[in-house]
């Protein structure tokens, strides 16, 4: 299991997110672009967000709630709200 | 006359009225009345009364589930005394085991009702409003049901009373069908089920002529007694799907939940 605690540059998230992503979803790595909308492109509802929040509680071991990801609509959004919540110490 | 053929359900066209249709819209109007005032004195006094009596939390919380089978199972004999409805429920002995996750499709307000009344011991998945209705409030509360929102909250405290071991009656249509109306299986039992039901088990209930259903008002009773045919199909055991990622799996479920309904109810 990839874990994700003292990353800050959005390259080394991107591409645990990636990983993390298809290995959940079972989707194609090269569809996971930072550009990609998360419900749109790659079919994540909110029901899935529930199980991707519980992986990255997992990964980064940080109390995540769903507030801090209300506004994210693309891949490159949850780099950056992963980046804010590790980079926060 | 012409009020009358409109009253009975399919307006003018209607078939004739028969199972003493006029006695049927006072006992059903009777039923609410009863649902309301009972509700009131429940919720307000007597669940309150419960509340005080000594035990743990959980004991509470299966003397108030008791409490509201009881006061179901007895709306439910009235209905069916006063020729209201009738009802046959085969299978109901396999219901209420351990982290066992009930589903049922939602064809009339008083699903949850005959399953609530006949289902031992178990918790469900309630509309959000019975916690701002004051005489449900209380009791919805100390009986530990989950209220529903498409919440990763309502998940993870569904999931968390089928791991501990208790019985849950779901919905996975979320709120009643609206007849003639493909329904919608929404993937929250589904990811329930996959996070920590033990078995799965369906019931298929089948209303005719449809009864208490969306958009339609209360008072306009069907031109017949309506029979509610309940009937628990197969186990459905999880575990198989858990092989995949949860997302995957609940997918794959709630897809296996639909084509076991085909029969009674037409899917999206």
């Amino acid at each position: 299991m990839p874990v994700l605690p003292r990353m800050h540059d959005t390259d080394a998230i991107l591409a645990e997110l990636r990983a993390t992503l298809a290995e959940l979803f079972e989707l194609d790595p090269a569809r996971i672009t930072p550009d990609a909308r998360l419900s749109e492109d790659l079919e994540i509802d909110s029901i899935d967000a529930i199980d991707l929040m519980d992986r990255l509680r997992r990964q980064t071991g940080r109390r995540i709630s769903i507030e801090g990801f209300r506004s994210v609509r693309t891949v490159g959004d949850l780099v950056q709200a992963i980046q804010a919540l590790v980079s926060e110490g | 006359m012409h009020a009358r053929s409109d009253f009975a359900a399919g307006g003018p066209a209607a078939r004739p009225i028969r199972d003493l249709y006029y006695v049927r819209v006072a006992t059903t109007g009777l039923s609410f009345l009863f649902f309301g005032l009972f509700g009131l004195v429940l919720g307000l006094l007597v669940v309150p009364l419960l509340l005080l009596l000594p035990g743990s939390r959980d004991l509470r919380r299966v003397r108030v589930r008791r409490m509201v089978r009881l006061a179901f199972r007895s709306l439910v004999g009235f209905m069916n005394q006063s020729g209201g409805i009738s009802y046959a429920f085969s299978g109901a002995e396999r219901l209420g085991r351990p982290g066992q996750l009930v589903i049922a499709n939602h064809p009339s307000l008083i699903d949850i009702v005959l399953l609530v009344a006949f289902v031992p011991g178990a918790a469900c998945v309630v509309k959000r409003a019975a916690w701002r209705n004051p005489s449900m409030v209380l009791a919805v509360d100390a009986a530990g049901y989950v209220p529903n929102a498409p919440t990763g909250e309502m998940i993870e405290r569904a999931a968390a009373l089928l791991e501990a071991g208790e019985c849950l009656i779901m919905f996975p249509e979320g709120t009643r069908t609206v007849p003639d109306r493909p329904a919608h299986f929404h993937r929250g039992a589904a990811s329930v089920a996959v996070r920590s039901a033990r078995v799965v088990t369906p019931v298929f209930i089948d209303v005719r002529p449809p009864h208490l259903s969306k958009s339609v008002p209360w008072y306009r009773v069907p031109a017949r007694r309506p029979h509610y045919s309940l009937t628990v199909g197969p186990d459905i055991d999880p575990a198989p799907f858990r092989d995949r990622p949860p997302p995957v799996a609940s997918r794959m479920l709630n897809e296996a939940l639909k084509s076991c309904y085909a029969h009674v109810v037409r899917t999206t």
